[in-house]
């Protein structure tokens, strides 16, 4: 019998992977957006989030053989590695106190899909504009060092940046 | 009046990517928006980093198919010998009926102790045919040796290494300062509460080298967050021996012994091998470079590390038009077989040409 739909398939990812590790690749990519985005804004720095990020895949591999399908959906299993994870990194630097929280799956689906969509109209942007949202943001360089890069004032650079997210925030309006 | 909300967003983002909380700080709608979106394009993933973590776990799945396929190989050769064993006598099942003799039924049991034995023969074949590369990989996980040297046409001398013989590798943190001599040496987890004479974790260097320091210490190329010393010996934090850190001996940081920095970066020749490419995707075009009909030849300063990846691009030859970019971020992509020195993969820099052609 053929079973049809979203967890069926994920559920043969996932056995896939328990067979043969080296298919591992498919459920890393289909989570890392959503797993990011969940650890980045617990923690305050992007180093640290893609350090903890890189410890909750690595984590995950090694210990997928343990993995159980319980019909919940496998990101809800890595985000659990992801908080427990942000706790201790919180005990690290000196927050003994750390609230447990409640993984909010569906939410965090959400974002992961947003964040895809987002990243999707910043490849549609003009060069120069794009060029500058992604210096700006995922590499979080300074307005100067970007008008450096660019051969382009300061004012140039702020100018493109506002084109930018106006035009990201009209492509996020328009109806599809 | 554009000037002014562009100005105005941009110190929102500047406080944005400065950890700030989203906070509607803002009557403007337009500029609420922007920020609003700002504030969500901070948790996009980069190429890099989803590039760089990729290849890491397709390493790991790699070990872990070896470790799977070994175990596999010898239980299978387990029961094998077992069932072949002279003395072997099958346990009784004298509640059963005898099975009657079926001649399919021997075929069938014959054909799968051959692919039995034959599945036996090649997994130990591959053992050993792959047993160059399983070495490389860990090897080159151990062997990481970028810490803060630029590239000098000789091995750097000093270097250190620690631990006390932990499960787990050292966890990643920052080292301790240098000092002209070492009274005790740096840890993670402090076994002794109440020593006998306090004092400060120091590294074996020269006190004018200062390096980036945090409340963790730790091996600052290590990704492991959980807190432990590391799996070398005699003090320190690493995988090496004798009170430093990293992955060297004595109580220096890093590759090589005897204190101060180990471990810079080689050119090839004079016994260090050429790295080899192995994965290589095209460059593209930029659209200014494709509309001005733009071509020749960018030339890049690489460092191929002994993970196989390049590291710190710089543009030698520039040929302007967004080509330097698009060769940087195409050659960034790349995967090398590293260049070797004494059987160990080692750090090399290297000059890559990345022709642009309009046919």
């Amino acid at each position: 019998m053929k079973i049809a739909g979203p967890e069926a398939l994920e559920r043969e990812q996932i056995e896939a992977a328990q067979r043969d590790p080296r298919q591992f690749g498919v459920l890393y990519e289909n989570n890392l957006r959503a797993v990011f985005s969940y650890v980045a804004r617990r923690l305050p720095s992007r180093q640290e989030a893609e350090d903890v990020t890189a410890e909750v895949f690595h984590q995950a591999l090694a210990g997928l053989q343990t993995f159980c399908w319980e019909g919940r959906p496998f990101v809800a299993w890595l985000l659990g590695i992801a908080a427990h994870l942000i706790a201790k990194r919180w005990q690290q630097i000196g927050r003994s106190t750390v609230v447990a929280e409640e993984i909010d799956v569906e939410g965090h689906g959400l974002d992961a899909e947003r964040q895809a969509m987002y990243a999707q109209l910043v490849e549609r942007l003009p060069e120069d504009q794009r060029r500058v949202i992604e210096r700006r943001f995922v590499y979080q360089q300074s307005i100067r060092e970007i008008a450096q890069e660019l051969g382009r004032s300061e004012g140039a650079v702020k100018q493109l940046q506002f084109r930018a997210l106006e035009n990201l925030r009209n492509q996020v309006r328009r109806p599809s | 009046m554009n000037t002014v909300l562009a100005q105005q967003l941009d110190e929102q983002i500047n406080a944005l990517l400065a950890g700030a909380e989203y906070q509607p700080r803002t009557t403007d709608v337009r500029l609420r928006d922007l920020t609003q979106l700002a504030a969500e394009l901070r948790f996009e993933v980069s190429a890099e980093f989803r590039d760089q973590l990729g290849a890491e776990l397709q390493q790991q799945a790699a070990r872990i198919w070896v470790e799977q396929l070994s175990h596999k190989a010898g239980f299978e050769r387990g029961v094998s010998l077992w069932s072949e064993h002279e003395d072997f006598e099958p346990p009784q099942f004298k509640s059963l009926p005898a099975a009657p003799l079926d001649c399919t039924h021997l075929a069938v049991s014959f054909s799968l102790h051959v692919a039995v034995m034959a599945g036996v023969l090649t997994s130990g074949l591959w053992m050993v045919e792959h047993r160059d590369q399983m070495r490389g990989q860990i090897v080159s996980m151990l062997a990481d040796s970028h810490y803060i040297l630029a590239p000098t046409r000789s091995e750097a001398h000093g270097g250190g290494g620690g631990g006390d013989r932990d499960k787990v590798q050292a966890s990643k943190g920052t080292a301790p300062r240098f000092a002209e001599e070492q009274l005790t040496p740096p840890t993670v987890i402090v076994r002794d509460e109440d020593p006998k004479l306090p004092a400060d974790p120091t590294l074996v260097g020269s006190p004018e080298v200062l390096l980036p320091e945090s409340s963790q210490a730790g091996d600052p190329l290590s990704k492991i967050l959980s807190l432990s010393n590391g799996t070398g010996s005699g003090g320190g934090i690493g995988s090496g021996q004798s009170g430093g850190v990293g992955s060297g001996r004595g109580p220096g940081l890093g590759e090589g012994s005897g204190g101060g920095i180990g471990a810079g970066v080689f050119h090839v020749g004079g016994g260090v091998s050429a790295p080899r490419v192995l994965y290589e995707p095209e460059p593209e075009f930029s659209e200014e470079a494709r509309k001005a009909k733009h071509q020749g030849i960018v030339v890049l300063a690489v460092v191929i590390a002994p993970d196989g990846r390049p590291r710190d691009l710089r543009v030698i030859n520039s040929l302007g038009m967004g080509l330097d970019e698009k060769a940087v971020e195409a050659v960034r992509k790349w995967r090398f077989e590293p260049a070797h020195k004494d059987g160990r993969p080692v750090a090399v820099q290297v000059q890559i040409e990345v022709a642009f052609r309009l046919y």
